[in-house]
């Protein structure tokens, strides 16, 4: 085992922890309590990162033709190895901070503070902080290593067990309040104290992670069979399973209680926008990065057409037009008229190039996101301040503004967007999406008309992106520009990356995840956006197709691993005449 | 075929568009330069507007040639480019702000200032570096939304790692005294720093054209712009040579940086952002992919940046134009690429999709 | 009768270079027609100028009477007009009988109500156009037949591939079918079989052939006409046994013979 990778390995894993303490996310979660006392967040994380990198570091790659293999001996020796470098650039870090004064390193980097270098030599003095770096490092990464080597029924099941257990910490905040609301006793399993799991509770939760493991490998495939034949060959079983997946839907408001079912309605808001955007990513390739403005539109629309006021330092003032619609008349003139705008602006900007488009419609975005804010847009939409007053859809005295109520309306305007993708998606329609997003010049050729498709998407993905905004207005009850900036945009861009273009499901677990967490545990709101980019980056570069991918998008983005006439690219490459680029360094081509 | 659907509808829109472009900007520039005299502005102010928008359209330039350094080799947008840009200005910040505390900036002015420049174009071009390495590499052959989407990424991962490591706050940037004030050139009072950005960036700019057209590295770039299969048949490592293209871009970018710094005095996590767009924009105006193109284009847009708000916007009473100076830039952006998406140094017909 | 398909002076550059350097020729309704010519004579060229994939730089072509340049490639392809490409375009990830069912988009018009609401018209069409692209699939016989159907296109073999791209053309259902080099890359099994496909495209469906071909064992099998060209322009027209003794033809082929 090549010395030169094991350090290479370790020192990789020795930096991302030491700039995971340096943005400050390891203190944040130094207080979360997973299991006891013991197992904090901060502790996990520094646990997880040598025996990753003792795992990693002994992956058997291929050499001259052949597949390494090494004994046990040697892979837990390398794993140690890898860990303790990785345990040793911890080290330095803190003796360095410790001799050279954490004040002075704080002028730089602001995050370090004397608790990061106490959480970071375990309580200990700097040196024998270090040590425990070292070798704890060491052990870890030979666990990592010999976790390799376990045969792969017993690393899944111990992985899923581990996994699930501190995944079940992690939702400290959700899963007692259910098991409460539920009339059931919880104690056992969360401490009221720590606020993370108990060590029986933990130890339940292993166990029964591990059997269930277990139990799916062996009889699992025959259950999912058995579910499959059934919903095939009985067609009531589809209508039961639906009726039942929306029964427990309905019920998750009183489950979950206020607090949640506040992050679960921005969670929905965004995955409506998650799913308008789909259908311009997903279905038609097109990449939107100023999707933020149809959002901005849908608010301020129904804001102004359902008798909003403009937020003054004074009170209220009448906006410059202003409408007193009942909501739902309203909504669908904002829908239809965001589809208008949708076919305003796509029409001289589709034709553009997939990287081009994505910088205009950023720039178009942007100009959205800064007239809301301008003064000369005051009058009009309310300028920095914004509006208030925004109708609370109620509809014979029932208020939707309530968080609990709110989840409600949230999900009806969901369950129609995804209807509406899901339909397109499996129509002529999505067909000649699909075919556009192959080949575009193929596809007119057999007489899809491309322009009319592409203004299509945009139209249909403004609408839903404008009930977004409508959903939002209502949701906050007033609007600030500050709401609808480019960051929008990226979010809802990542929600449909992270979950897989193309995919309906994809855009509900993005959702879940990039939203619903950070909004659960607060502790990393303030890292939302860094882990945002990290996922994106992360995703592209691992995993292009999302967390649930839709199938054809997973062939197409793995296409070049498999592609054999890569020369058959661009239509004019078949005459060999086509005009060349230009060339650095001169003008025109 | 029906006659509606023979009817030219994209030429009509364009043409619609451009008619009402033009009105605007006649009207506009007509209702400000007849303002009453308390109201217009005055010479002076023209001239003042015309050296900033030098001035900034010098620092956009360098920015933009990055763009189009790498546009020209991998035909991808590095959309994190403008992180690049604000890493190296906050690599140099923190000697910057040593430095003025212990006086060593004003004892030996040219020294300090070429250590700011050296450690901002370091850092630049590690993260210009290691973002290839990490986020573009694994992706070259990919489908272009693919780069494009992990750039954004990038740009927002180290826009908040920034954020994480140095905190939120503005930081006050130090300039050395010998750059407060102005110098008279030719009968103008125009502010040292200005000078110095101009005189800099022109200098790294020739420095760089010298290079591409010279060198033999400078070829190689051109080579495999052109095509990068036959240049690696031509022996041609073109690896290196994308590192190569990332660290000039890098260089640019820190130069660029330690300038702007310098221009408005303070530092920040997100000062890349809007400074990236408007120099994408800079280097499509001018022809992406062209060198002169990306130095054209950041002077034109800086002039635009700074006369557009003044003349188009005074004069029709939209309260404080400047809040839209970003406005001007993107609607810049999204004009150029309707119309003329090969820039101004490109051929007139849009490109083939 | 009018011919069916007209060219008339068509000229395109690439830059300095001459594609289609004043080309006439015309195509008249039933007839299978082979355009020959050495690489780079401008064949594809005509395809595309044709398809309205580029706009000639001068000249017309009339199609029943009518010009059709200026049209978008997808107004070309819903008056009549098909074709195939020299290298296999496909929608690779999308199977088979997908992408025999995006030829018919032009025959059919459900919108978004339609879709979203499955009404029964829309229902109705999209079996249409499942059971017109299959009869598209079945005229290659067993080959586009059956489970096939379900597979993605990148599996198939490269014989099959073509195949289904003719199918694809033929599902838009054409008056004019415009094959570029069909035949290249094929065994010689394969190659026969196809030139009777072309023949049977005629005879079966009444399709007017036009066809780009190199091997001339098919361009002796199914034209009624032979066409030459050469540096952009027509150096000779006529039937096979015309154009194969037609010295300009041989000349551009072969080059010159040397003096003795």
């Amino acid at each position: 085992m090549p010395f030169n990778r094991l350090v290479r390995t370790g020192l990789v894993g020795g930096i991302g922890v030491l700039f995971v303490a340096l943005v400050g996310l390891m203190a944040k979660v130094a207080d979360i309590n997973l299991i006891g006392t013991q197992v904090t967040g901060a502790y996990t994380l520094l646990a997880l990162v040598p025996f990753t990198v003792g795992y990693v570091a002994v992956r058997p790659r291929v050499v001259a033709g052949q597949i390494e293999s090494f004994s046990t001996a040697r892979s837990v020796r390398s794993g140690a190895v890898a860990g303790a470098t990785a345990g040793a650039l911890i080290a330095i870090a803190v003796l360095f901070t410790d001799r050279y004064g954490v004040d002075r390193v704080r002028e730089v980097f602001i995050q370090v503070d004397p608790d990061l270098i106490e959480l970071l030599s375990f309580g200990q003095s700097a040196t024998v902080g270090a040590v425990i770096l070292i070798v704890g490092g060491g052990a870890l990464g030979a666990a990592g290593a010999g976790f390799r080597s376990l045969n792969p029924s017993q690393r899944r099941n111990l992985g899923m067990a581990v996994s699930v257990t501190l995944l079940m910490g992690l939702l400290q905040r959700i899963i007692p309040i259910m098991l409460v609301q539920l009339g059931l006793e919880t104690d056992w399993l969360y401490s009221k104290v720590t606020g993370g799991l108990t060590w029986i509770g933990a130890a339940i939760v292993f166990a029964a992670t591990w059997g269930a493991s277990w139990f799916w490998a062996r009889r699992g495939r025959t259950a999912k069979e058995t579910i499959r034949t059934m919903t095939r060959e009985q067609p009531g079983t589809r209508l039961v399973a639906g009726v039942a997946l929306l029964a427990l839907l309905a019920a998750v408001p009183w489950l979950v209680g206020s607090v949640i079912s506040d992050v679960l309605g921005t969670v929905m808001v965004f995955m409506l926008l998650g799913l308008g955007l789909n259908i311009v990513v997903g279905y038609a390739g097109l990449l939107d990065l100023g999707y933020v403005a149809f959002f901005g539109f849908g608010a301020y629309a129904t804001a102004l057409l359902t008798g909003a006021t403009l937020n003054t330092t004074t009170g209220s003032a009448a906006p410059a037009l202003s409408l007193d619609l009942n909501f739902y008349i309203a909504i669908p003139i904002v829908v239809l008229l965001a589809a208008g705008v949708g076919v305003l602006i796509g029409g001289p900007v589709l034709r553009l190039r997939g990287d081009y488009l994505a910088i205009v419609t950023l720039g178009l975005g942007e100009i959205a996101s800064i007239l809301l804010a301008s003064n000369w847009l005051t009058p009009l939409v309310g300028g920095p301040q914004g509006m208030r007053n925004v109708t609370d859809a109620s509809i014979a005295g029932f208020s939707f503004r309530d968080p609990q109520h709110f989840f409600y309306l949230a999900l009806a305007f969901v369950l129609m967007a995804v209807f509406l993708s899901w339909r397109l998606a499996n129509s002529r329609i999505g067909r000649a999406w699909n075919a556009m997003r192959e080949d575009e010049q193929v596809a007119d050729a057999m007489g899809i008309s491309t322009t009319r498709f592409k203004l299509l998407a945009f139209a249909m993905g403004g609408a839903v992106g404008s009930l977004g905004g409508a959903l939002l207005a209502v949701k906050i009850g007033s609007l600030a520009p500050s709401s609808f900036e480019i960051i929008v945009s990226i979010t809802a861009l990542a929600v449909v990356i992270l979950g897989g273009m193309g995919s309906i499901p994809g855009v509900v677990v993005g959702g879940l995840v990039l939203i619903g967490l950070p909004g659960l545990l607060r502790e990393f709101e303030e890292f939302r956006l860094l882990i945002y980019g990290g996922a994106l980056v992360s995703i592209m570069v691992l995993r292009p197709q999302g967390l649930v991918p839709n199938i054809r998008r997973s062939r197409e983005l793995h296409e070049e691993d498999r592609s054999q006439d890569k020369w058959a690219g661009d239509l004019s490459a078949d005459e060999q005449v086509a005009a060349p680029l230009t060339p650095l360094g001169e003008g025109s081509g | 075929m029906s006659a509606f659907e023979r009817l030219p509808w994209r030429r009509m829109i364009l043409v619609a568009l451009s008619v009402f472009i033009a009105t605007f900007v006649i009207y506009g520039s007509w209702k400000t330069l007849t303002l009453p005299d308390g109201k217009a502005y005055s010479g002076a102010a023209w001239r003042d507007f015309v050296i900033l928008g030098i001035a900034q359209g010098a620092i956009l330039a360098l920015i933009a040639l990055g763009y189009t350094l790498v546009y020209g080799i991998l035909r991808m947008i590095n959309f994190a480019h403008g992180e690049v840009f604000m890493v190296g200005a906050f690599g140099s910040y923190f000697f910057a702000d040593a430095y003025v505390k212990s006086g060593f900036m004003n004892r030996h002015p040219i020294a300090a200032l070429g250590i700011l420049f050296l450690t901002a174009i370091i850092t630049s071009v590690g993260v210009g570096i290691l973002l290839e390495r990490v986020a573009y590499r694994p992706l070259r052959n990919s489908p272009r939304l693919v780069p494009l989407i992990t750039a954004i990424g990038a740009s927002l991962f180290l826009q908040n790692a920034v954020r994480g490591f140095f905190g939120t706050n503005t930081r006050g940037y130090p300039k050395p005294d010998i750059l407060t004030g102005s110098w008279t050139i030719f009968g103008l009072e125009i502010a040292r720093i200005q000078v110095v950005v101009f005189v800099v960036s022109v200098v790294a700019m020739v420095a760089l054209q010298l290079f591409v057209s010279r060198t033999t590295t400078g070829k190689s770039m051109r080579a495999v712009a052109e095509d990068p299969e036959i240049a690696s048949l031509m022996g041609i490592d073109v690896d290196r040579i994308v590192v190569m293209t990332f660290a000039i871009g890098g260089v640019l970018a820190g130069v660029a940086g330690v300038l702007f710094a310098l221009t408005f005095e303070q530092v920040n996590f997100f000062m890349g952002f809007r400074p990236g767009i408007a120099a994408f924009t800079a280097a499509v105006l001018g022809g992406i992919g062209s060198i002169g193109g990306a130095a054209l284009g950041g002077f034109a847009l800086g002039l635009l940046q700074s006369l557009g708000p003044a003349l188009l916007l005074t004069g029709i009473g939209v309260p404080s134009p400047f809040q839209l100076k970003d406005v001007v830039t993107f609607a810049v952006l999204v004009l150029v690429l309707i119309f003329r998406p090969g820039g101004l140094l490109g051929s007139g017909e849009s490109e083939k999709v | 009768m009018a011919p069916l398909l007209q060219i008339v002076g068509v000229q395109k550059h690439f830059g300095g270079l001459s594609a289609l350097a004043g080309l006439d020729m015309h195509i008249d309704e039933g007839e299978i027609v082979s355009v020959i010519g050495p690489n780079g004579a401008g064949k594809s060229t005509l395809f595309n100028v044709i398809t309205g994939l580029y706009a000639p730089d001068g000249g017309d072509i009339l199609f029943r009477g009518e010009s059709i340049v200026g049209l978008r490639p997808h107004q070309v392809a819903k008056l009549g007009i098909a074709r195939t490409f020299q290298n296999v375009h496909l929608f690779p990830n999308m199977t088979v009988i997908e992408n025999a069912m995006v030829g018919q988009h032009c025959r059919s018009s459900s919108g978004v109500f339609g879709s979203v609401l499955r009404l029964p018209s829309t229902r109705r069409e999209e079996e249409q156009i499942r059971a017109r692209a299959v009869q598209a699939l079945d005229f290659f016989g067993s080959r586009l037949a059956g489970y096939r159907q379900e597979q993605t296109a990148f599996s198939l073999s490269y014989a099959n591939r073509r195949r289904l791209e003719m199918a694809r053309a033929m599902a838009t259902d054409p008056t004019i079918l415009m094959l570029d080099e069909p035949t290249a890359g094929m065994n010689p099994r394969e190659t026969l079989e196809l030139r009777d496909h072309i023949v049977r495209m005629r005879d079966e469906i009444g399709l007017t052939v036009l066809v780009i071909e190199h091997d001339m064992r098919v361009v002796k099998g199914v034209s009624t006409r032979v066409v030459a060209l050469d540096y952009g322009q027509k150096i000779g027209e006529g039937t096979y046994e015309e154009v194969a003794h037609n010295e300009r033809v041989i000349e551009a082929y072969l080059g010159t013979k040397a003096v003795g």
